[in-house]
């Protein structure tokens, strides 16, 4: 540039004086904000607060002219509740809060929502905080077959939320037939019209059932290797149209799918709209799932928390949370309840599955860590991520 | 200039936590002396020493940032990559020199960095097939809707980029409106003949990946098209027309040879980050078709394979440079911007 | 002859740019359509009947209203900053000619010829190895002012190029100190650029998407939202929303348009004054 005059060189003082200046609050924005928020995650520490960090679409909104079960919680016992639809996948959530409990830090959400297994691995980490059991009576009111479950076995840090099955849900306008057993997924008819889902131990575990293997007894990888062989061998021909998440639900209606693993509430919910998607449980057998409620460790709400799950067993609020997510309540009582407010949903075998049906259930064993990592490997080897 | 280059180590030293406990201490006592002797300079040194130190002294800041935030994690990513964990789940590691992570990236994701640079190679050469005509009609024939039109180019990219592409997974769907106009037209067979549908679908094959990309980044390749059209004197090519050349020859002499730094620009912005993307493939691709974005995004949040996860991204980073050199050389370094 | 091709050459170019705009608008058309839309299930994919009602209650998605509030914070906030920093770097490069300029140059342009994958998962391996700042906010902002940064100098240095700096020595003969020379003349001419680019960057970050995943731990951003609950659910407010964007930018687009045609008007009014003036 051309030589300095002397008013110039006031300039670039000026300049560098603006940048330190500038420099200095940009970087220290970040600390500013790290403090915000730090204040953020201790508020909930204060007053009675909640918060519940749930899948999308499993509590009963207030709509329709009916109050939602959370409403319903707040106006009763006074606690200021949160309720978030965060928890989308388990996975995903896991790598969230890793690096929080991992470096023995608590997370903001006050209960969480994994699914059993999850749960498992949570409770073996040592992230999940006691449920304080004297502050929830009606945990008496647990049906007997989740009490002290394998991945819980003291029944002390879990409490579930909702269970139910999987199985196999298809478009009967495209498929022209009933389907009734896995091998109709490997038929080469439907060859990329087939859905899977993500979540392994459902996939894989129909597929195990269907090969005679006993899910529910499974302690290391050879036990399963045959049905991920049969399901890589699906992929590689193109059998499999892709693994999902709930969004099957989408692919079926519009006739993507012709059939796939699917979950029993979902498509109980798509309802009277769409009469050709079924829900079947296979003949050689579904598996059995929950999702729990988990208090993360670090938590500052325990008795909040607590209130929330003694008003969710109690049978009448059970009932009305079941008539909406049409999961199988893990609460005693609920059929009778739900009778009066929809008595045929209270007649619904997949809500309510006969001894016949349930002989055919089994729930996935818990593995594990390095089994897991295992399972998980070679699961993803073949969702082809 | 060399204050600035030791401040940037100092930085990054820290940033990844090359040096820990008492050198910590000395790398932030360095930096400070640095930091404070270039203040110092600035106020008590003679014109001379600030007309010098004026520029650096804007540039600190934002260098200092991308320093930190951008050389920092490369280093600590091609640390951990190199690093293996003593257990699934827990936060530390320990670097050993473990090239047997490289070797597992290579191995059993060699078919998804395969899909990635081909799918993101054929998207680049369509986005330059539908986005240089394009260009060229608004460059040359816009006249005094030029901006309007580009603005027009531009709106539909203000949307989110992840329900653009699940609406071109509704739009493709089976029962969906393209595939029953394809079909009542007949063109449905001859797309089957060409391996772009499948047994009757549109959604959930590579045609469908690839087309993503294409929508997704043709704006990428459009603009630089644009840009360096725009420059182009349109004299030239009346010039060429009154020395007798027909309107082809006009344009494959003097226009496209002018468009060059465009569409190479154009090309290194498209083919990156389509390398790299892998929301086209989850929402419109089938298991078979997964990039190694896929396998990246698995790896580090499925499987905690922090390790693995991190070889697969330095190697997709590296060959990624190799071709941006290579194509370089070939081309000519161009002014990107 | 020659004519004769030339035309239907014309017409086919013509046709084949129009399909191309056909194409862009394609999935934008159908978003807003299915804004309208009453959707049976949980996916809004089948048109089932048109309704208002989405419009009326567009925030009725509790969960995504919060993700897209914490998005505009992000996005303020890191718009905030990068413009400052890559202004300034703007500035520094374009005004002076300094050893390294070179070097810098291509150390700005590197950020973008990264795949974001590798930004991202990079710079989620520099957090994950220290104590100091937990992902949440802060680590967004920082990524999103790390991208931002290259995108905001390179945008104002294209601008500002050709910008006659002499201007300011001017201005400065004619008394001025040099805060005022900044306030007056040099910040304003600049100021058109550096908007532009504070824009760009704002659009940036609202949209990011792959960076924004891998380091956001448990803050949900508007992107973030939608990807998680698209594989249970994809309500219409999402359309609605995205609608809503769209239409905002377009608004800014226009009115930015319409004063820029505006000024140049008033510009050429004046000259054909001047002009006038001047015949006589």
């Amino acid at each position: 540039m051309s030589t300095p005059t002397p008013k110039n060189q006031m300039t670039r003082r000026q300049f560098l004086a603006r940048t330190g200046a500038l420099g200095a609050i940009g970087l220290s924005l970040p600390a500013f904000l790290a403090a915000c928020g730090g204040s953020d995650s201790s508020s909930s520490g204060d007053s009675e607060s909640l918060f519940f960090d749930n899948w999308p679409l499993y509590v009963d909104p207030t709509a329709d002219g009916l109050t939602g079960t959370v409403d319903r919680f707040m106006a009763a016992t006074g606690v200021a509740m949160t309720y978030g639809e965060g928890y989308n996948d388990n996975n995903e959530y896991f790598a969230k809060i890793q690096p929080l409990l991992g470096n023995g830090k608590p997370i903001e959400a006050d209960i969480i929502a994994p699914t059993f297994w999850m749960a498992g691995r949570l409770i073996n980490l040592g992230w999940a905080e006691k449920l304080p059991k004297d502050q929830i009576p009606n945990f008496a009111n647990l049906e007997d077959g989740f009490v002290n479950p394998p991945w819980d076995p003291t029944g002390e840090y879990s409490i579930p939320w909702q269970a139910g099955t999987a199985g196999i849900a298809y478009n009967i306008d495209v498929t022209g037939r009933e389907i009734k057993s896995v091998a109709d997924l490997f038929d080469p008819e439907f060859k990329g019209k087939i859905g899977m889902l993500t979540e392994m131990r459902d996939t894989i575990g129909l597929i195990c059932m269907s090969l005679g293997i006993d899910i529910s007894t499974i302690t290391s990888f050879d036990d399963a290797a045959p049905a991920f062989e049969k399901l890589a061998q699906a992929k590689n021909d193109g059998q499999i149209r892709a693994f999902t998440g709930n969004d099957y639900t989408d692919d079926l209606v519009s006739g993507n799918f012709a059939a796939c693993v699917g979950w029993s509430g979902d498509v109980l919910q798509l309802g009277k709209d769409s009469p050709n998607v079924r829900f079947v449980i296979p003949e050689e057998g579904g598996t059995r799932w929950c999702d729990t409620m988990i208090l993360p460790k670090g938590v500052k709400n325990g008795s909040a928390a607590a209130k929330w799950m003694d008003f969710c067993y109690d049978p009448v609020q059970a009932a009305q949370i079941t008539q909406y997510v049409q999961y199988l309540s893990p609460v005693k009582g609920v059929r009778d309840e739900l009778a009066k407010l929809d008595p045929e949903l209270a007649e619904n075998p997949l809500l309510f599955p006969d001894d016949a049906a349930n002989a055919r259930l089994r729930a996935f064993a818990t593995l594990s860590e390095d089994v897991e990592a295992k399972f998980d490997e070679e699961f993803s080897a073949i969702t082809g991520a | 200039m060399a204050a600035m280059i030791v401040a940037s180590i100092c930085l990054v030293a820290l940033g990844s936590r090359w040096v820990s406990g008492p050198m910590v201490a000395v790398v932030v006592l360095v930096l400070l002396l640095v930091l404070g002797g270039v203040l110092g300079l600035a106020v008590t040194g003679g014109p001379e020493a600030r007309r010098l130190l004026a520029p650096y002294g804007l540039l600190k800041p934002g260098m200092l940032w991308l320093a930190l935030f951008f050389l920092a994690p490369v280093w600590s990513l091609l640390r951990i990559s190199l690093s293996t964990k003593e257990s699934r789940f827990s936060v530390q590691y320990d670097f050993n020199w473990a090239f047997q992570n490289y070797a597992t990236a290579f191995q059993d994701f060699g078919k998804q960095f395969e899909h990635a640079f081909v799918y993101a190679a054929i998207a680049t050469v369509l986005t330059i097939l539908i986005g240089y005509p394009l260009a060229y009609v608004i460059a040359f024939r816009g006249g005094k809707y030029k901006n309007i039109l580009l603005g027009l180019v531009v709106i539909p990219f203000f949307t989110s980029y992840l329900i653009r592409t699940i609406a071109w997974s509704t739009i493709l769907a089976d029962r969906g409106f393209v595939v029953r106009a394809m079909n009542a037209v007949g063109l449905g067979n001859v797309f089957e003949w060409l391996h772009i549908m499948d047994n009757g679908k549109l959604l959930n094959t590579p045609a469908a990946v690839i087309g993503g990309l294409t929508y997704n980044f043709l704006p990428f390749m459009l603009l630089p098209i644009y840009v360096s059209l725009e420059k182009i004197d349109v004299n030239l090519v009346n010039a060429a027309g009154d020395l007798y050349s027909s309107a082809t020859r006009a344009f494959r002499k003097v226009v496209f040879p002018l468009s060059i730094p465009g569409v190479f620009a154009g090309t290194l912005l498209t083919f990156i980050p389509a390398a790299g993307d892998f929301v086209n493939a989850q929402f419109l691709g089938n298991p078979n078709t997964t990039m190694i974005g896929n396998s990246i995004q698995d790896q580090f949040l499925k499987q905690n394979n922090y390790p693995v996860a991190s070889a697969m991204a330095a190697v997709l980073m590296v060959s990624i440079a190799t071709l941006v050199l290579l194509y370089t050389r070939i081309f000519g370094t161009e002014d990107l911007a | 002859m020659m004519r004769k091709r030339t035309k239907f050459g014309r017409y086919a170019l013509n046709v084949f740019a129009g399909l191309g705009l056909v194409y862009l608008f394609a999935p934008i058309f159908f978003i807003v359509a299915f804004s309208f839309n009453k959707p049976n299930g949980n996916f809004n994919i089948a048109w089932q009947s048109f309704t208002f009602d989405n419009w009326l209650h567009p925030f009725a998605e509790q969960s995504l209203t919060r993700a897209l509030w914490k998005s505009m914070e992000i996005a303020a906030v890191s718009t905030l900053i990068s413009t400052i920093l890559g202004s300034l770097i703007a500035v520094a490069l374009s005004r002076y000619k300094f050893r390294g300029s070179g070097g810098i140059n291509l150390f700005l342009v590197l950020p973008l010829t990264t795949p974001e994958i590798v930004l991202g998962s990079s710079l989620a391996t520099l957090f994950l190895g220290q104590n100091f700042i937990d992902f949440g906010m802060t680590t967004i902002i920082i990524a999103h002012v790390m991208f931002q940064v290259s995108f905001v100098a390179l945008t104002v240095r294209a601008r500002i190029r050709g910008f006659d700096w002499t201007l300011e020595q001017a201005a400065q003969d004619l008394g001025a100190s040099p805060l005022r020379t900044f306030m007056k003349v040099t910040f304003p001419l600049i100021l058109p650029g550096i908007l532009a680019a504070g824009l760009l960057a704002f659009a940036l970050s609202i949209d990011d998407f792959i960076i924004t995943f891998f380091n956001s731990g448990p803050v949900q951003t508007f992107p973030l939202q939608i990807y998680g609950a698209s594989r249970v659910r994809i309500p219409p407010q999402i359309n609605v929303l995205a609608s809503m964007i769209l239409f905002l930018s377009v608004a800014i687009l226009m009115t930015g348009t319409i004063a820029g045609m505006r000024k140049s008007a008033e510009k050429q009014a004046n000259a054909k004054k001047f002009k006038l003036l001047h015949r006589k």
